[in-house]
């Protein structure tokens, strides 16, 4: 079985011109025609098994990001499937730590919302701390940290709440190198336990020691899967030939791409209101009925 | 159909744990940076207090007391010490999930908890404020009486009012921001249509003013704390705005969890 499945995912932002009109479509009142829409993913299938590393690359505004938030269900995709089979934990840069709580107590409130009770985060904490390695710090309110600092803990306990599905979105690039292989052999580590990995990442380097398979994503439709050997040297082919290209070119290549992720909605009339929907509105009305009765008997003075 | 009720009560009660050690760090990380750390839970409604007091108590009143015995400053803390827990909560509760739903949506944690740590958090306040409010009762000398024992009801309503609607104004403060403003801007007015600086059953305001601004729920739970600490009415003499309150209660409830968990997943998309 399928660790991780995608079926036909595709990401749809709708562009308002107006604030207003989105809240107008919210309570689908709107009666302008069509919609103009972003696809930040179009038609994206691909299937990982259980303890494969998969690097993703892309330049930026790719989608790679969206991606990485679908598979953490921060986001949901717009159609198509997701199948996830297992806990997925997503490390990025923004680590999402409590400014003016020192480390100590983030590690406390961050395991929590991971779901360890306290015997567990007890027993983790001091090798959390060790995997830091931020010192004297961490009696210091995380506000008082430097980016680096920040990255460092929040990976650290990512890494500690034992997902079986890891997804790092570029959050290596922020550590010295020295952090970063510690990091890697931190993923090494993951991989020998058997663990799914999603490695988000600019370096082709990086991803070439470290992954199996990679996932080339273009301006939101997938480009390339497999073999990482064929995909890096495709994506690389490309990267030199993208960046020889003049400026002027460069330019004309990119809002070429753009405009096929832009397409306009027309809307679709909406379908009639069917019973059902008419006896749950007529009760939601009804219910508002003894409110009224009452608040009129308090208003008369009963 | 009341399935969404159902399941919003259940991710509460899964997670009691987790709300109150979550809600402990939320107080914690609020005065972790002020010199004067937690002091400042008891410095701001002081302040605050004296101020209407002299206003109201002593400017407007003459320092006369309430119905003859109660003395004014007694009864302005029975209603703001409420009102200090009830504003901001309902504020902040509103705000909880477009705050921190981008941290939660990475973890498996219901974003419904987010208004009722919100709640919990602002409780320690409110029930230390409570204790300091009882002590204060007796020194003027005021005992209580056996309607002290509807207290726990009273307070159960107010809790019950607070969830059900921080839960249906979260979702609205997420999708549409400007709601936000409002709800600050109305929270400022409903101060003044509460029976909190002035009361609306004296004898220069008319009956039927009285009764129109029986229909705001805080005045239910105000009067209702009141009495329980002054010993007037008991919660079921007057049934029918016994039934009103919890009418409008239960149909935030409804309408709340049923818009949470409509838009659930997509609050994300919302930020």
């Amino acid at each position: 079985m399928a660790k991780v499945e995608f079926k036909n995912v595709s990401k749809v932002y709708d562009m308002y011109a107006k604030q207003s009109d989105k809240l107008l479509d919210l309570l689908s009142i709107r009666s302008k025609k069509s919609t103009k829409q972003f696809w930040a993913l179009r038609d994206i299938s691909f299937e990982v098994n259980d303890g494969e590393t998969i690097g993703i690359v892309g330049l930026n505004g790719s989608g790679k990001s969206t991606i990485s938030n679908i598979l953490a269900q921060v986001i949901q995709p717009s159609s198509g499937e997701v199948t996830i089979n297992g806990v997925t934990s997503l490390i990025a840069i923004s680590a999402g730590l409590n400014n003016n709580l020192n480390g100590y107590e983030n590690i406390d409130l961050k395991c929590m919302m991971h779901g360890l009770t306290v015997e567990e985060i007890e027993a983790v904490k001091p090798s959390i701390i060790d995997f830091a390695d931020i010192g004297e710090h961490i009696n210091q309110p995380v506000k008082n940290y430097s980016s680096g600092m920040r990255s460092r803990l929040g990976f650290a306990i990512a890494v500690h709440t034992d997902p079986d599905i890891l997804i790092i979105d570029e959050a290596l690039s922020v550590g010295d190198s020295t952090f970063a292989n510690k990091c890697l052999l931190k993923m090494e580590e993951f991989k020998q336990q058997g663990k799914t990995i999603f490695f988000i990442s600019h370096s082709a380097k990086q991803m070439k020691t470290f992954c199996d398979r990679v996932l080339w994503v273009h301006y939101g439709r997938l480009k390339n899967f497999g073999a990482k050997k064929r995909v890096l040297g495709n994506y690389v082919e490309f990267t030199e030939w993208f960046d020889q290209l003049s400026e002027e070119e460069k330019k004309k290549y990119k809002q070429n791409m753009l405009r096929k992720q832009y397409t306009v909605q027309e809307k679709t009339k909406r379908k009639q209101a069917d019973k059902k929907n008419k006896w749950t509105a007529f009760g939601h009305l009804a219910m508002f009925i003894p409110l009224l009765v009452l608040g009129a008997l308090i208003v008369l003075g009963y | 159909m009341l399935k969404d009720m159902k399941e919003l009560f259940k991710e509460q009660w899964e997670h009691h744990n987790l709300i109150f050690r979550m809600a402990k760090f939320e107080v914690k990380g609020m005065y972790q940076i002020h010199y004067l750390g937690s002091i400042w839970q008891f410095i701001n409604p002081i302040i605050q207090v004296g101020i209407y007091f002299v206003v109201f108590g002593i400017g407007l009143r003459g320092g006369r007391p309430i119905d003859g015995d109660i003395p004014f400053l007694l009864w302005l803390l029975m209603g703001l010490i409420p009102w200090f827990f009830i504003s901001p909560t309902m504020v902040q509760g509103s705000n909880s999930i477009y705050q921190k739903v981008n941290l939660v949506s990475k973890m498996n944690f219901p974003v419904s908890l987010l208004p009722t740590i919100r709640i919990v958090g602002n409780s320690f306040q409110f029930l230390a404020l409570l204790v300091v409010l009882f002590i204060i009762t007796l020194l003027y000398g005021i005992f209580p009486s056996v309607q002290l024992l509807q207290l726990p009801y009273y307070l159960l309503s107010m809790y019950m009012f607070l969830f059900a609607f921080t839960i249906w104004s979260s979702t609205i403060a997420t999708l549409i921001r400007d709601y936000q403003n409002l709800l600050q801007s109305m929270m400022r007015m409903i101060l003044y249509l509460s029976p909190i600086l002035w009361d609306p059953m004296g004898d220069r305001v008319p009956d039927w003013l009285g009764n129109i601004l029986k229909l705001n729920p805080f005045y239910y739970i105000i009067e209702g704390i009141r009495s329980s600490f002054l010993g007037g009415d008991w919660f079921f003499e007057d049934p029918i705005y016994l039934l009103y309150f919890w009418t409008l209660t239960f149909i935030m409830l409804y309408f709340g969890s049923r818009m949470h968990f409509r838009f659930r997943k997509d609050f994300v998309d919302y930020l």
